[in-house]
């Protein structure tokens, strides 16, 4: 019924107009291309943490899986804030600075604040995914004469092929939805560091409740397309 | 210097382990690993393999250190009971998978000639998911087989087949093996697959080899009364008694057994009577 009201309340002459706004059209854009670019950026790092964490004895194993989950149980708020630290307080700054580098009320930051809100669901799902690879598929691969990368090429990568799926379309639904890590990270400037929850929630702040709706619908929308290929990336699992 | 050479391997992953265990094997031999579950078998296949690095102890093939050697480097063979076909390849692809790395020439002609043999060649096209269960494991072997690996490994090949399955491919497997010089390691709980098919055989008990040897040797003469009972002797305890004439006499509740192996007189001793060395006569 919750989900619902979002399409029953506002009107849809109200949407209409407000979908084609310059401000609904930079945030669905800026969204996008964040969204994208950091979905990118997780799955470059998911597929290799997930493929060691599932395959490889190593010593602290177990601290190294809480840390990286960590996110999960934090609020979005705080990892925000903790990644401000770490960007705009610490050594790492003057490092990312010198090389032109800044993650602090940027639109890089938006990217950052995603990537690490949506990352250890990526990482979750890849994990989960190699599990379920019978590794005896690697070993004979490899008694073949094929290298580690080449059995992970030829095996391990077609077969993973749906959890990668799911992977990307639950780590771009995370990362497009992120609101309190963004918002503290990179701020909610008004069509500068503005993507779709920004926009929800500045448009709540003035009262204007059309565009924040729109916004909400939009988003809606985006979910349940995530959702609904996730699903049926996980029935061929 | 022997084909193969293990000596002292030692390792460790969690529940399962190895324990200084050594032995030899030559060129053309078939040895049979027998063990209860969780022995350590399936572990020194996977070592000789390459899959797991031991803590101690060296691997030899054909005089040559490969304990550090990569598994893509060794030309060692595995089949695995849950034949562990690549799903997304047909058979053809699967058995073509390792002789793509090779180079050599006519491979088609090679994998049709190992398909005919293994009685495959009209499965070619299909996908492993299509197959039966001995079908599937007839695959894993010419996969295995048609790169010409230097030592084959298997890990209870027929264990998940039908009994009468398991006795097709297992004719069927003597007779390929029959025509090549090929080694072969063979893990197995069917005695019958020792007599059928090894000159050799291993006993593993908690990751130590506890006896190694020619087949009539472990199934005759066991070192202790666990292999004796592992590999189908009836164990009796009694009391070793001096009769006389230089044998040694076992005293079991009043029936006295003679036996050429010698106990101190006066000892609680263990018997071990294999099924066929008792003659049931008529009255």
């Amino acid at each position: 019924m919750a989900i619902a009201s979002l399409f029953v309340v506002p009107s849809w002459d109200d949407v209409r107009h407000n979908i084609w706004s310059e401000e609904m059209r930079f945030s669905l854009k800026l969204s996008l291309i964040t969204g994208i670019t950091s979905t990118i950026l997780v799955m470059l790092f998911a597929l290799p943490i997930g493929y060691a964490l599932s395959r490889f004895r190593f010593w602290g194993k177990g601290l190294v899986k809480t840390v990286i989950d960590m996110p999960i149980a934090f609020p979005e708020l705080v990892l925000g804030l903790c990644l401000l630290l770490l960007f705009g307080s610490t050594i790492l700054r003057d490092i990312l600075a010198s090389a032109g580098i800044n993650f602090v009320f940027t639109k890089k930051g938006i990217v950052a604040a995603q990537f690490f809100t949506a990352l250890p669901y990526a990482i979750r799902i890849m994990k989960s995914t190699f599990d379920y690879i019978n590794p005896r598929l690697e070993f004979v691969s490899r008694s073949l004469g094929y290298s580690m990368f080449e059995t992970f090429k030829n095996i391990s990568l077609p077969l993973a092929k749906n959890g990668i799926v799911a992977s990307m379309v639950i780590s771009f639904a995370r990362c497009i939805g992120t609101f309190g890590t963004v918002l503290i990270l990179a701020g909610g400037s008004y069509m500068k560091t503005e993507i779709l929850p920004i926009t929800l929630y500045l448009n709540i702040s003035y009262g204007n409740m059309g565009m924040a709706l729109t916004s909400g619908i939009v988003l809606m929308i985006v979910s349940f397309l995530a959702i609904f290929v996730f699903e049926k990336a996980e029935v061929s699992l | 210097m022997s084909f193969l050479r293990i000596d002292n391997l030692h390792i460790s992953l969690g529940d399962f382990y190895l324990k200084d265990v050594s032995f030899t094997l030559e060129k053309r031999d078939y040895l049979i690993i027998i063990g209860p579950t969780g022995a350590g078998k399936t572990i020194l296949l996977e070592s000789i393999v390459g899959f797991w690095k031991p803590q101690k102890g060296s691997i030899y093939l054909e005089k040559v250190d490969i304990t550090n050697e990569l598994p893509e480097k060794r030309n060692i063979g595995i089949v695995y009971q849950d034949y562990v076909l690549l799903p997304h390849f047909t058979v053809f692809d699967n058995i073509a998978y390792g002789l793509k790395k090779k180079k050599c020439c006519q491979k088609e002609s090679k994998i049709r000639e190992m398909a005919c043999m293994l009685n495959i060649d009209h499965l070619l096209h299909r996908r492993p998911d299509t197959l039966s269960g001995g079908e599937q494991q007839r695959v894993a072997l010419a996969r295995a087989l048609v790169v010409d690996p230097k030592l084959l490994l298997m890990d209870e090949p027929f264990s998940a087949l039908d009994p009468q399955t398991g006795r097709e491919t297992r004719q069927l497997l003597k007779r390929v093996i029959s025509k090549s010089d090929i080694t072969v390691i063979h893990i197995s709980h069917d005695l019958n697959d020792a007599w059928a098919l090894a000159n050799k055989t291993a006993v593993l008990r908690e990751g130590a080899l506890l006896q190694f040897g020619k087949v009539d040797e472990i199934f005759n003469r066991p070192r202790s009364a666990f292999i004796a009972n592992f590999v189908g002797a009836t164990i009796l305890h009694g009391t070793a008694e001096k009769n006389g004439n230089g044998l040694t006499s076992v005293n079991i509740d009043g029936v006295k057994l003679a036996s050429i192996d010698s106990a101190i007189n006066g000892s609680d001793v263990t018997v071990a009577i294999r099924p066929e060395n008792i003659i049931v006569l008529k009255k």
